[in-house]
């Protein structure tokens, strides 16, 4: 891995900016750099939230994603995948949710989008909402292949109360598997 | 002496550095973007004996932590640029009363209200001049997570060696994001810290303000026998007003004087891959993580570029700029995310007007990342 540049959108409120400290943190861990950098608005809920993770070898410099270059995006809210699609490199991965985004034909033809209904997996496959960005993680993960399972499970249980360990597990597994499914399917034609 | 590896973000360093410089109070109100360091000085403070205190605004805030600082212990508070505004007036009272204060403002958009979650670095001349009358300001810029912490210590020896408030000036960038860091030890740390002078002698022969032209008051904490007076007017050897015009003169005098005389002590700068530049890039606070990279990405395509970053702002490095201004001429380009406020203090050093080399600015709330950067280097510049 040189470096992996991720993006996480969604609305303030909906919890995303969580997963970017874990991926840092694990990053960190394992040998190298990893920074978060969120950028939000001043609506306390609502309005549209991105989380970049940069993931690197070498020292990151920059906070933010540049224009472009990001390898991987998820987005969880049509306002916020509009506003900050345009980061996604020529050809990158794009992650949303079905039931609250939907991409323009152009989008499909610029990016590989694929499709996990990350909210719903939360909220009806783990029982609790909140898991949506650990669900997240084990999405993004298995799409970026940028660090070891173990270790990101480690940290992320390390940044959550115990009494939801066994949910944000399972959270984890549920997004690595759709995360499976949807390569296995391909991207939106 | 080992350092020490941790994972976290401006706010909680500079909270995290406070502590360790020896602070024992933090006077405050909470507000975007720079809440955080007073959350974690809240967690902090009480299990070392020290104390936080929410006030019911920000004036009160800078209130608690002067009258702190004034006991004896070394004090600090953290606003953002609105809460400036509310603290002027009392912070003007440390300048003249000469009492020492670190003020962490994280910048935010402005004026006003302005982009309460969104970066910028409007406040520099806030800082240079934060409050009515005349000032001679300390102006701390950390440029990375390291030096929120740094500088942050640096900034409590400062105020207690040269007796007035210190500006630690952190950007919405720096104080949220989220990454490794590499600290100095808390033991280099403890053995830098350098508390301010006291007077030793008989009680009936202090004279806090009797001091050299070019040094600052001897204030000795409270409790100890040793009587003075603090007001916000001009005031004699005692601490007592007067308006006695030799003494206002000498005092306002002295209070310029006890910092440029010294300027050597807190002047501090950064050159980056300037040995063989041939242009050069000046940019400070989270402004120069951006503009590092652009350095980064020009040297691969050939150019010889370097940066030249301030740390100090205020007093302003103006030999050095000068210096800079002679050999690379007006192959300058300069970014900041404001409309030109440091661009002032490289203009009145080097004599060449911005309209000579290359300016970058946005006061819109948005970064400027390293590809807009060397976009606009390549088009203007090279």
């Amino acid at each position: 891995m040189s470096r992996i540049i991720m993006r996480f959108t969604g609305v303030g409120g909906q919890g995303v900016l969580l997963a970017g400290e874990i991926f840092a943190a694990a990053k960190i861990k394992q040998g190298g750099y990893g920074v978060k950098t969120a950028t939000y608005t001043s609506q306390v809920r609502g309005g549209p939230t991105v989380v970049d993770i940069q993931l690197s070898d070498e020292p990151v410099l920059y906070p933010y994603a540049n224009d472009g270059e990001v390898d991987l995006m998820l987005s969880v809210a049509q306002i916020s995948y509009d506003q900050f699609k345009k980061g996604v490199k020529e050809g990158g991965d794009i992650i949303i949710d079905p039931n609250l985004v939907t991409p323009s034909d152009e989008d499909k033809k610029r990016w590989r989008i694929y499709e996990i209904p990350v909210i719903t997996i939360a909220k009806e496959e783990v029982g609790n909402v909140i898991t949506q960005s650990v669900v997240a993680l084990g999405a993004a993960n298995t799409f970026t292949r940028a660090l070891d399972d173990d270790l990101l499970v480690e940290t992320m249980l390390s940044k959550v109360p115990p009494k939801v360990h066994e949910a944000n597990k399972k959270a984890y597994e549920l997004g690595k598997k759709y995360a499976l499914e949807a390569l296995e399917k391909g991207p939106l034609k | 002496m080992s350092k020490r590896e941790v994972i976290s973000s401006g706010n909680d360093l500079a909270a995290r550095a406070a502590v360790d410089a020896g602070c024992k109070f933090f006077g405050g109100y909470p507000i975007t973007p720079s809440s955080e360091v007073m959350h974690t000085i809240s967690d902090l403070l009480p299990k070392i004996g020290g104390a936080c205190m929410q006030m019911e605004d920000e004036i009160a805030g800078v209130c608690a932590a002067i009258g702190a600082s004034m006991s004896g212990v070394r004090s600090m508070t953290a606003t953002s640029g609105p809460g400036i505004s509310l603290k002027a007036e009392n912070i003007g009272l440390a300048f003249i009363a000469e009492v020492p204060l670190v003020i962490v403002n994280v910048m935010r958009g402005g004026p006003s209200t302005g982009l309460p979650t969104r970066v910028q670095q409007g406040d520099v001349l806030q800082a240079k001049n934060p409050t009515h009358g005349d000032v001679k300001s300390i102006v701390l810029c950390p440029g990375d997570l390291a030096e929120c912490y740094t500088e942050t210590v640096r900034a409590f020896n400062l105020a207690d060696r040269f007796m007035q408030p210190v500006f630690v000036l952190l950007d919405e960038t720096l104080g949220h994001m989220h990454a490794k860091a590499e600290l100095p030890s808390l033991q280099e740390v403890e053995e830098g810290i350098k508390l301010r002078r006291e007077f030793v002698g008989d009680p009936a022969d202090y004279r806090p303000y009797d001091v050299p032209q070019d040094e600052p008051a001897i204030l000795n904490p409270m409790f100890k026998g040793y009587r003075y007076h603090y007001t916000g007017l001009h005031h004699g050897p005692t601490g007592f007003p007067t308006e006695d015009a030799e003494i206002c003169e000498k005092l306002i005098e002295r209070l310029f004087k006890k910092v440029e005389a010294h300027e050597d002590e807190i002047e501090s700068y950064e050159e980056y891959k300037l040995d063989d530049a041939e242009y050069l890039v000046v940019a400070y606070g989270s402004t120069a993580l951006a503009a590092r990279e652009a350095v980064n990405r020009l040297r691969e395509e050939g150019v010889k570029i370097g940066m030249f970053r301030p740390i100090t702002l205020f007093p302003s490095p103006d030999k050095k700029m000068k210096e800079l201004q002679e050999r690379f001429g007006n192959k300058v380009y300069m970014a900041e995310l404001n409309m030109g406020q440091y661009v002032e203090a490289f203009e009145r050093a080097t004599g060449m007007h911005r309209d000579e080399f290359v300016t970058h600015f946005k006061a819109n709330g948005r970064p400027i990342s390293p590809a807009e950067m060397v976009a606009k280097i390549k088009e203007e510049l090279l």
